[in-house]
């Protein structure tokens, strides 16, 4: 009930900006004043349940009647779509969803073939596809510096995830001032998280400086956010009989992880583990694009200058390694299970 | 007559979601005694033996155990001295996977351990030579090598009673020892639970289903119905119709004298 008001609400909601919006026609100016945007769009929203409880009402089915019940009228069978509201309100807010985002994003078929830039892209890809392996020896060298940029960040990452993980576990934090920490810790790494790495290595790179450091550092905090919420959620899903038995031999808590819950969830820790590592090494290319070190650095440089046959070299040995490393955490995952 | 090993008084349990799982059990259990407790699934068995050692919480009650009342602990290490003392062993053995037998025999050490040893797993090769004689005594002593996982069942459970005994305890509870394993196993290792309580002295309170496995046992029965005692007695004192009164009327079904 309250779910499909709130979806359908949404919904007409949006329709009904997008109208309004389209017949005012309003300037950025307007746009902008947030206080004030942030009133009409309540205003739809608030019309947009309204229109679906007296949809409701006349017993025709919403889009969000459909999708969380109740259903105000029984749905025949055979009913031709084009007879059934809801897909007629999907369909419209779809278009309606289209429509925006392709006026958003300025779309033009103009650009995409213009003359001039369509001589650039084919120079682009020629440089690309005629790489000049003179900067091989380098990239191999900062490709090397990636790779064990990730793996620190990585290393670094597993004794902080490790112990967070016991301390984010509902099974382990039983009591209320555990539960305390565990909401906190939970709440704090999920926010963490939630922050790209790549916005880590833009706010180390003004704290530590520019290179592989900050980039590490960026990694390693991620890392530590992500292997602490699947650590944990391992631990959560550990069987309670070992645990039990431990208990019972008047071992202490400390004893009982580590006898009863750390054997259990030690296969999966690597698995997720080397999977991080390969993931580390992927966002390493990119963090170096802001300023984070190792290979990424040096393709913003070239590319900077628009050397695409040096940026053609610089890829594909980023392909290479990417591959490689993928492979091999895949074969080693499937070996753990 | 033996002295008094436990004495529960007036146990009850209610959980957290409201279920009354005992209600002011009385139970005196003397050294040396074999008791079974019997009674449908549900009847408060397994939280009996569960309050025993700490591992639930009593509502209201006492335990007396070799004269200390269990039940107002407060010190964690008093209640961990009492669980190393009454080892436990469970239906599904509970021992830990992807580990030797060995190192699952030791583990009934742990309560000894600093932090230091329990980290490293440094057990001494006193306490190795314990565990393999346990081991000796339920007859695996050839597994200690093996995987704890690789075992049968009723290994599993012959491991489990090994290490509860390196535990040295006074009292071992089993609860439902022997409810997962196939008739002929069964017996083995209730054999071995008879063995350690005459031949080592250690008492045993076991939760049992099968009527021809209590009068086999048993030295002393108690019957839970719905978390009272309804029935107490010698096992041969436990006739058909009570098993029918403490089981329900489908009791034919559950008590298969042909064991
Ligand atoms: N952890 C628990 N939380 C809530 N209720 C429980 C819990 N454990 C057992 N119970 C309930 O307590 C009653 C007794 O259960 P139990 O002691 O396991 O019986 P038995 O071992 O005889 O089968 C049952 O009704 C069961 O549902
Ligand atoms: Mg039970």
């Amino acid at each position: 009930m309250l779910r499909r008001t709130i979806f359908d609400g949404v919904l007409f909601g949006f329709l009904l900006s997008v109208l309004t919006a389209a017949v005012l026609a309003p300037t950025e100016e307007q746009l902008l004043q947030l206080g004030i945007v942030s009133v009409w769009i309540l205003i739809f929203f608030a019309l947009g349940c309204v229109l679906s409880g007296a949809l409701t009402r006349l017993r025709v089915n919403t889009l969000g009647a459909v999708l969380f019940g109740p259903l105000a009228a029984a749905e025949p069978e055979d009913r031709a779509w084009y007879r059934l509201f809801w897909k007629w309100q999907l369909l419209v807010a779809l278009l309606a969803a289209f429509v925006v985002a392709v006026v958003k994003t300025e779309f033009s078929f103009i650009e995409l073939f213009d003359q001039h830039g369509f001589a650039g892209a084919v120079r682009l890809f020629k440089g690309l596809l005629n790489p000049n392996w003179e900067v091989l020896p380098r990239a191999v060298l900062n490709i090397v510096e990636t790779i064990f940029m990730a793996f620190l960040a990585t290393s670094l990452a597993i004794p902080l995830a490790f112990v967070l993980s016991f301390v984010c576990a509902k099974n382990i934090m039983q009591g209320p001032v555990a539960r305390v920490v565990y909401f906190v810790l939970r709440t704090f790494l999920n926010v963490t998280r939630s922050i790209e790495a790549l916005i880590w290595a833009i706010i180390f790179s003004v704290w530590v400086g520019i290179g592989p450091f900050a980039g590490m550092l960026a990694l390693m905090i991620h890392s530590v956010a992500s292997l602490a919420k699947q650590y944990s959620e391992m631990v959560e899903s550990v069987e309670e009989g070992p645990i039990e038995a431990i208990e019972s031999t008047g071992a202490n808590k400390l004893q009982t992880i580590w006898y009863a819950i750390v054997p259990q969830v030690l296969l999966p820790y690597i698995s997720f583990t080397v999977y991080r590592w390969d993931i580390n090494v992927r966002m390493a290319t990119i963090i170096g694009l802001v300023g984070g070190g190792g290979i990424g650095t040096m393709l913003v440089q070239y590319q900077g200058q628009a050397m695409w046959r040096e940026v053609g070299c610089i890829i594909a040995v980023i392909a290479v390694v990417v591959w490689a490393l993928d492979q091999a955490s895949a074969h080693i995952r499937e070996a753990l299970k | 007559m033996a002295e008094v090993l436990l004495r529960v008084e007036k146990l009850s349990k209610t959980y957290a979601n409201g279920v009354q799982a005992l209600k002011n059990v009385d139970l005196e259990v003397q050294q040396g005694e074999f008791l079974v407790i019997i009674g449908l699934s549900g009847s408060g068995k397994s939280t009996l033996l569960r309050c025993l050692n700490r591992l639930q919480e009593p509502t209201s009650g006492n335990i007396f155990f070799q004269g200390q009342d269990v039940s107002q602990m407060q010190d964690v290490r008093d209640i961990r001295e009492v669980r190393r003392q009454m080892a436990m062993i469970f239906q599904h053995f509970n021992l830990i996977p992807r580990q030797s037998v060995l190192k699952n025999v030791m583990m009934g050490r742990l309560a000894d351990k600093t932090l230091w040893q329990s980290f490293w797993g440094i057990f001494s090769a006193e306490e190795k030579r314990q565990a393999l004689d346990n081991l000796r005594l339920v007859g695996i002593a050839e597994k200690a090598p093996v995987r704890a996982d690789q075992l049968s069942g009723g290994q599993k459970q012959r491991v489990a009673i090994a290490r509860a005994l390196t535990q040295k305890p006074t009292l071992l509870l089993a609860d439902e020892p022997v409810s997962s394993l196939d008739p002929a196993t069964c017996h083995v290792v209730m054999d071995y639970l008879r063995k350690i309580n005459q031949e080592l002295g250690i008492t045993v309170i076991a939760n049992l289903h099968f009527l021809s496995l209590v009068r086999k046992y048993a030295t002393r029965v108690v019957a839970l119905k719905d978390g009272e005692i309804v029935f107490r007695g010698r096992p041969d004192e436990i006739t058909e119709e009570w098993f029918r009164r403490i089981y329900g009327e489908g009791a034919q079904d559950v008590a298969p004298n042909d064991l």
